[in-house]
């Protein structure tokens, strides 16, 4: 669906993408993260065709940036950083603006279908200025979905919003998964990433590492669980450690964190060793990484090779 | 060229201007002002008694080319005045569009909108001739609306020959032609300049370097040193379409689809 070959974008000498080549499929949520000025946005608009590369090349819905721009552009949608509606306009005017650009068949009926579909149809005749943000996040929302684009692009859908109307939001992204659609999501809000996507990016200039938001934490930490004792017992760590589905135990407040092969299949075996060492089991957990603390350690990682691309 | 797409940015553009007080004000303030004051000064005179229009003696009296001679000096004076005013006319396809442009460019820039816009499947040609013909028609036809209204106001306030030479060819024609060419003049340098200055008072500025040939005509009219004809209004049309070329030619190269979308911030 998407294919980006060797993306490259300097601006001014300013290297905002560096040599990006990711393949996005068909039907898949691809979550894009990075921090601030890591090349989300600037990505995502080589993308959707609204500049071009500095080098490389991309395949969107079949059809390249650069030579078939529009045609990539009629089959995308762009939700932009700001909702950038026309405030003096109303909530049917904005929307049909945009079906008839994009030379929608029934321009009236899709519009009210968005606006009945998110709950905006009675506020249609008001301007779309006294909307609240998350409103006017809906309707940009909307707006990029009118001519039922086979791959959408959000860029930070719930960034500007409160909890609530972003959890609106998110469940709405959620209906929209699994239609078909390709989304792809930059975000800064790594728990949603791990909600709404099938797989990840993690960008710095350069694609640092993609994956299943599972794999990524698996990667970095292996699986682990974490054994909570009673009290403190010596030697079980040479005894754990001397079985063959474990690859490290170490000592932890109150316990033990063990790090093994399939917690699934090895927790049981596990457990009655320990019992059987005389340890008093309290509890047994499955240790979670957020994606968050994976994020933050593959920034981390990438500094090193950061400063040489920069010096 | 899609002229579906070309009209729903007309619609967008003159829904939006509908709704805007600030640009509805100044496109009513110019007609307004300029009708009250050429039918205002129209009344006075015809008021005022022959004697006073005597070239050498009288407090208005003028010195009227040789083509105005014969008319008497009032009625002369009359219609020289009123020339110099139908210039003044000219100058609202001059103004609005400025505004209009400015604010609708200066507008997307406000509002961020230019982005998701630009993401939808239309050309930048698509775009700056929608925006151009939103901003030039309101402007023309309200030149035209303002002209009718003072040749209507006239019958009422002066005498019939006063009507007639303000509807003479080279007036009907100078309106016909020029409102236009300057209308989309005008637009013209009101997308350059925004497009590429961030500022619409610099759009503004720019459209002022243009109004001074006119008004420097306008004056030479009242001087009596240059008589309106047919073959000056050709060759003033001949130049208007030069320019209109030339500024229409460079709005378009300047209107860059990736340099408006990453410059204007
Ligand atoms: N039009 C532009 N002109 C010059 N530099 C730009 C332009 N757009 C982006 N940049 C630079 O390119 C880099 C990447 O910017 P980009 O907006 O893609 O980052 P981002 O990942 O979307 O960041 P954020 O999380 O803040 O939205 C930044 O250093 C930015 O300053
Ligand atoms: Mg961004």
């Amino acid at each position: 669906m998407i294919q980006a070959m060797n993306l490259t974008k300097r601006f001014n000498g300013l290297l905002a993408v560096d040599d990006l080549s990711l393949e996005v499929r068909e039907g898949e949520v691809f979550g894009f993260l990075g921090p601030n000025g890591a090349g989300k946005t600037t990505t995502m608009r080589m993308l959707s065709a609204l500049i071009a590369p500095t080098s490389g090349t991309a395949l969107v819905n079949g059809h390249q940036i650069g030579t078939e721009s529009q045609a990539v552009r009629a089959s995308v949608g762009l939700l932009t950083e700001t909702p950038g509606l026309y405030p003096r306009l109303n909530a049917e005017h904005n929307l049909g603006l945009f079906a008839k650009l994009h030379g929608v068949d029934d321009v009236d009926g899709q519009v009210r279908r968005y606006l009945t579909l998110l709950d905006l149809w009675t506020r249609r005749h008001d301007p779309v200025g006294s909307f609240s943000k998350g409103m006017q996040q809906k309707l940009a929302i909307a707006r990029a979905l009118l001519h039922e684009p086979l791959v959408l692009f959000l860029d930070e859908p719930t960034s500007a919003l409160d909890p609530e109307a972003a959890r609106v939001v998110r469940d709405f992204i959620e209906t929209l998964k699994g239609r078909g659609r390709t989304i792809f999501i930059c975000t800064h809000n790594l728990n949603e990433a791990d909600r709404l996507c099938d797989r990840g990016g993690v960008i710095r200039q350069r694609l640092i590492r993609v994956d299943t938001p599972q794999a990524l934490r698996q990667g970095l930490y292996g699986q682990s669980v974490l054994v909570r004792l009673q009290q403190p017992a010596p030697g079980l760590e040479t005894t754990i450690a001397g079985l063959p589905f474990v690859s490290s135990v170490s000592a932890v407040e109150g316990g033990l964190r063990i790090a093994l092969e399939d917690p699934e299949i090895h927790n049981p075996d596990l457990v009655r060793t320990l019992v059987e060492a005389g340890a008093a089991v309290q509890f047994v957990e499955r240790e979670a990484h957020s994606l968050e603390q994976v994020y933050f350690d593959l920034m981390r990682e990438s500094e090193a090779p950061e400063t040489e691309v920069t010096a | 060229m899609n002229e579906s797409r070309v009209q729903a940015i007309i619609t967008k553009e003159w829904l939006d201007m509908g709704k805007n007080k600030m640009v509805l004000i100044m496109m009513a303030l110019l007609p307004v002002i300029l009708v009250a004051m050429i039918l205002g000064t129209a009344w006075l005179m015809q008021r005022t008694p022959e004697a006073d229009f005597d070239p050498n003696t009288g407090s208005s009296g003028m010195a009227l080319p040789a083509e105005l001679a014969e008319l008497g000096a009032k009625t002369g004076t009359m219609v020289l005045i009123n020339d110099q005013y139908m210039f003044y006319l000219l100058l609202i396809p001059m103004a609005l569009p400025v505004y209009i442009a400015a604010y609708s460019i200066i507008g997307e820039k406000e509002t961020r909108s230019l982005e998701p816009l630009l993401a939808t499947p239309i050309t930048t040609a698509e775009l700056l001739t929608g925006k151009i013909i939103a901003a030039v028609v309101p402007a023309v036809v309200l030149a035209w609306l303002s002209y009718l209204l003072t040749a209507a106001g006239m019958i009422l306030v002066a005498s019939p020959i006063i009507v007639a030479y303000m509807v003479r060819p080279v007036w009907t024609l100078s309106m016909a032609l020029h409102g236009p060419l300057f209308a989309l003049l005008s637009t013209a340098c009101g997308v350059i300049a925004s497009s590429r200055l961030n500022d619409a008072r610099a759009a503004q500025q720019i459209t002022a370097l243009f109004i001074v040939p006119v008004i420097g005509l306008s004056m030479a009219v009242l001087m009596g040193r240059v008589y309106i004809n047919l073959n000056l209004l050709l060759w003033a049309t001949a130049v208007l379409v030069l320019v209109n070329v030339g500024v229409l030619w460079l709005a378009v190269r300047l209107f860059r689809r990736e340099t408006i979308l990453t410059r204007w911030k």
